[in-house]
């Protein structure tokens, strides 16, 4: 039998219990300037954490107000710029950096046996321009509100009368932020794997972070220069975008498309190496088909990029445009069932265990193969002709970005807590609030996709009375889903002062992650490992580590 | 702080949307009014398929999680096997083929789309923030949210917007198509019901885009020849009440003080207002001239407050003839 890390004695405690990096050195600047990779991807997730939290409340006031056709609350300038909140916080600042900057700060570099990232300080700064954009964003709301959506689709952008270059500057320094994680990333992934880690042992957690790089890093300059264009245009009147000007108003669409057709998977890429990782562990089987769910993630990298014009079949781009960009969106459903497949297949003669990451998980299988489904129905031309604009897009991408991305990151959260807190939440909680917010997220998108094949417009402050009982329902649903989300949050925190204490391996994992002791120490490991055999062998499972307390 | 983001109480409650016909309890989709069948038969087809593969994958995944469930800590897996070469290449030629048929049938779909008949009769529509205006062939009429249309004729249609991004969409005719400034967009249906229809505004642009909403009729063609788009009131204040009601009417109260976003009608006609011109401030007294000015080139002269306001878009004789122009007039010399 192989052993992977002889090195790393887990079970007698010597090298843990005195420190690890929550505790090794204390004091505001100790977090403020820290290189700690771990200490990093924490201070992310708190601030992705409350992003979620105010892009969440603005989506409770959007559902609120559609509670009645006339618009229950809300002026109809105060319901648009509540939407275009919502929209802007979510996509910008939590799902895009959500998994790859929290968790995959956190854990990339511990799947990769290596001390840190491979350019710790470019880290940190990474982080800083997160926050100098989460600044601006609420700088933005201060000074008036923004009410463009978050497509800042011109020339409604460029004449409305409202905070758009404050938050262009925050999307702009936002999207450095993610290239520089995203370089990072790469360089880390090729420069610090462990001795004999080759690229088909690594685990497909690390292979999904590195594909989402290569998008952040070629993909999201195209948005920073849209925005500035886009400023420009409203500071200078230089007529690109604007067709008064003699500018084109397509073009600003065709951009804006290119960045956030691949944004899409920059989102989902890190949410499927997460499924990967827990459906593996929690199910004590190697993953079905690993070399095939790898290449389609880089597959779907690629693809990603020539499919941004199935976002405008309706915008009068040419038959043979609308032709390529059909046939290509096709292309991507593809890789996409090989890993849905893939996941369903390693389930298949597990060893399951039914524990909250592993629920979140079985929901996110179910929710994400509604959401890919659908997509596939959007992406047949005469149809999506129909559909385009309706709230039957709407339930698309939520069933893709909150059911399947959110429900990821939830059960990534879940999967690595005990790895990075050292403490278990309250177990019987957990699997309430993924029940909860399972039944809330479907209540909430199943009426959206009734109303919006029957035509029921996205983005309307007010709407015809027939389309009434379809939002009342999806309203009912996010306030479901709203409590479970909220008591997700509750049980999670009080974990950090009331839990019991983790195992040193929780859940029986066999990736590197769990070969260091829990929670790591400062430089994770305490000598560098050496990796032999293959990955997710569990049969070098040394099971006395699931059932040793941290000390 | 943030009083002014609700609404008042006494706002008038405006739900003008008419009863589309196309009310169905139990279909996914609204019934289709036009000749363009195959987005459902595509819709409908694609629809079962991806029921199809949905159960397929919650069965395999609840057997699994029912048959294997972990019940002592150290179960190991009842199986280890990595890959099945034959079953992946089945999971990924069978979904291949499958998505190359509904593509190619999609394809052939919106390619019928794409060209209206020769026989189709012309229109043109033209969207502003936020009113739908409409121009009939060889008719100097035209008709504000209103659009009449003859059963089983051709109707094709030129698009043109007069300020930001709007789209054209009739759920029922299944059709859907932007309007962008500076370009000219066609789209074209036949309808084939009797009724009454929704036409929606399907991209954002702005305050009132979800108001920005037209009643399509669908009429016979002996209804259709009696042109029900020209009627016109012996009262003129009537006929510019309606055009209110249909262009200015989002902006511009009628009663009351002046807004945060426009100057009020009220007591308007015959008063001295500050203005600012090219820069400079003025005093002028407000008449037919300076009204006119306003519709045609509202740029002109800014009210005096209103100088970092959003800007009105003008209106041309195809939106406000001079004759709807003069009743416009009338209808504000009326409100004292």
């Amino acid at each position: 039998m192989t052993t992977h890390t002889p090195h790393v004695d887990v079970h007698s405690g010597a090298h843990t219990g005195t420190t690890n990096y929550l505790n090794n050195t204390s004091g505001f600047m100790s977090w403020a300037g820290t290189l700690d990779h771990k200490r990093i991807g924490l201070m992310y997730l708190i601030g992705v954490s409350m992003a979620f939290l105010a892009g969440g409340i603005f989506a409770l006031l959007v559902r609120l107000h559609l509670w009645s056709p006339d618009g229950a609350l809300f002026t109809n300038e105060a319901y648009n710029q509540i939407f275009t909140l919502h929209g802007a916080f979510m996509v910008f600042l939590f799902v895009i950096p959500a998994i790859p900057a929290s968790l995959g700060n956190m854990v990339l570099p511990l799947m990769l046996g290596a001390k840190d990232v491979a350019l710790p300080r470019l880290n940190l700064l990474s982080f800083y321009l997160w926050v100098t954009g989460a600044a601006l964003a609420m700088y933005s709301i201060l000074a008036g509100g923004f009410d463009t959506g978050w497509t800042f689709y011109a020339p409604y952008s460029l004449y409305t009368n409202q905070a758009v270059i404050s938050i262009g500057l925050g999307i702009f320094i936002l999207g450095f932020s993610s290239i520089f994680t995203g370089l990072n990333f790469i360089v880390t992934t090729h420069k610090l794997r462990a001795p004999g880690l080759t690229w088909f042992r690594m685990p497909l957690f690390v292979w999904a972070i590195y594909a989402t790089s290569i998008l952040q890093v070629l993909a999201t300059p195209v948005l920073g220069i849209t925005v500035a264009l886009v400023a420009l245009e409203r500071t200078y009147h230089i007529g690109i975008f604007d067709p008064r000007l003699g500018g084109d108003p397509v073009l600003f669409e065709h951009f804006f498309w290119f960045y956030s057709h691949p944004a899409v998977y920059i989102m989902v890429l890190p949410a499927f190496g997460i499924i990967s990782e827990c459906v593996s562990v929690h199910s004590r089987k190697p993953l079905f088909g690993y070399k095939m769910i790898a290449f389609s993630s880089l597959a779907i990298a690629i693809i990603s990029f020539l499919v941004w014009g199935h976002h405008m079949f309706t915008s009068g781009q040419s038959t043979y445009a609308m032709f390529a960009f059909s046939f290509l969106t096709f292309f991507v459903a593809i890789p996409t069932a090989i890993k849905e497949f893939s996941w369903v297949a390693t389930v298949w003669k597990g060893s399951i265990d039914l524990n909250s990451p592993m629920l979140y998980t079985l929901a996110f299988l179910i929710i994400f193969a509604i959401g890919g489904l659908t997509g596939v129905i959007l992406g047949v031309l005469n149809v999506d002709i129909h559909l385009h604009d309706t709230y039957y897009v709407v339930a698309h991408f939520h069933y893709v970005m909150m059911g399947s991305i959110s429900l990821a990151f939830f059960a990534g959260l879940h999967h690595w807590w005990p790895k990075m807190f050292g403490v278990m939440y309250n177990e019987s909680l957990a699997k309430l609030a993924c029940a909860i917010i399972f039944i809330g997220f479907n209540a909430t998108f199943i009426p959206q996709f009734i109303m919006g094949s029957r035509g029921m417009p996205r983005r309307y402050a007010e709407y015809a009375a027939e389309y009434q009982p379809f939002h009342q329902a999806s309203t009912i649903g996010a306030m479901i889903l709203g409590c479970g989300v909220a008591l997700m949050f509750g049980y999670l925190l009080a974990s950090l002062f009331a839990g019991k204490k983790a195992m040193q391996n929780q859940w029986g994992g066999v990736t590197l992650d769990w070969m260091t002791p829990t929670p790591p120490p400062l430089e994770n490991f305490h000598q560098t490992p050496v990796w032999r055999g293959e990955v997710y062998d569990y049969s070098t499972l040394d099971l006395r580590s699931t059932q040793t307390p941290v000390s | 702080m943030f009083a002014h983001l609700f609404q008042t109480p006494q706002e008038p409650q405006k739900s003008f949307y008419v009863a589309d016909q196309g009310v169905d309890a139990w279909g996914q989709l609204t019934p289709l009014a036009s000749t363009f069948d195959h987005v459902d038969h595509v819709f409908y087809f694609t629809m079962w398929m991806c029921v199809f593969f949905f159960v397929l994958i919650a069965a395999v995944l609840g057997w699994s999680v029912l048959k294997y469930r972990r019940v002592r800590f150290d179960q190991p897996a009842a199986s280890n096997v990595t890959h099945n070469t034959p079953l992946e290449v089945v999971w990924t030629v069978i979904p291949l083929i499958l998505v190359m048929i509904i593509f190619a049938w999609g394809w052939k779909g919106s390619l019928d789309m794409a060209v209206a008949p020769q026989d189709a009769r012309n229109y043109k529509a033209t969207a502003a923030q936020w009113s739908w205006t409409f121009r009939y062939h060889n008719d100097p009429g035209s008709s504000l949210n209103e659009l009449w249309l003859e059963v089983d004729k051709p109707a094709a249609f030129t698009l043109e917007s007069k300020d930001v991004l709007h789209a054209f969409f009739i759920p029922s005719m299944r059709c859907k198509r932007d309007v962008v400034p500076g370009r000219n967009q066609r789209i074209w249906f036949t309808p084939t019901r009797l009724g009454d229809y929704h036409l929606f505004c399907a991209e954002y642009c702005g305050k009132d885009h979800s108001l920005m909403y037209a009643k399509v009729h669908v009429v016979t063609a002996e209804q259709y020849g009696k042109r029900p788009w020209d009627t016109e009131d012996p009262d003129p204040k009537v006929n510019g009440q309606r055009t209110y009601e249909a262009l200015c009417k989002s902006c511009h109260a009628v009663a009351g003080p002046n807004t945060a976003i426009a100057p009020s009608w009220f007591g308007l006609y015959g008063k001295s207002e500050a203005v600012i011109e090219g820069g400079q401030e003025k005093t002028i007294t407000v008449d037919d001239a300076y009204l006119i000015e306003s519709i045609r080139n509202p740029s002109a002269k800014i009210v005096k407050g209103y100088e970092s306001a959003g800007r009105m878009s003008p209106f041309d004789q195809g939106q406000v003839s001079d004759r709807k122009l003069g009743f416009i007039i009338e209808y504000i010399k009326s409100l004292k």
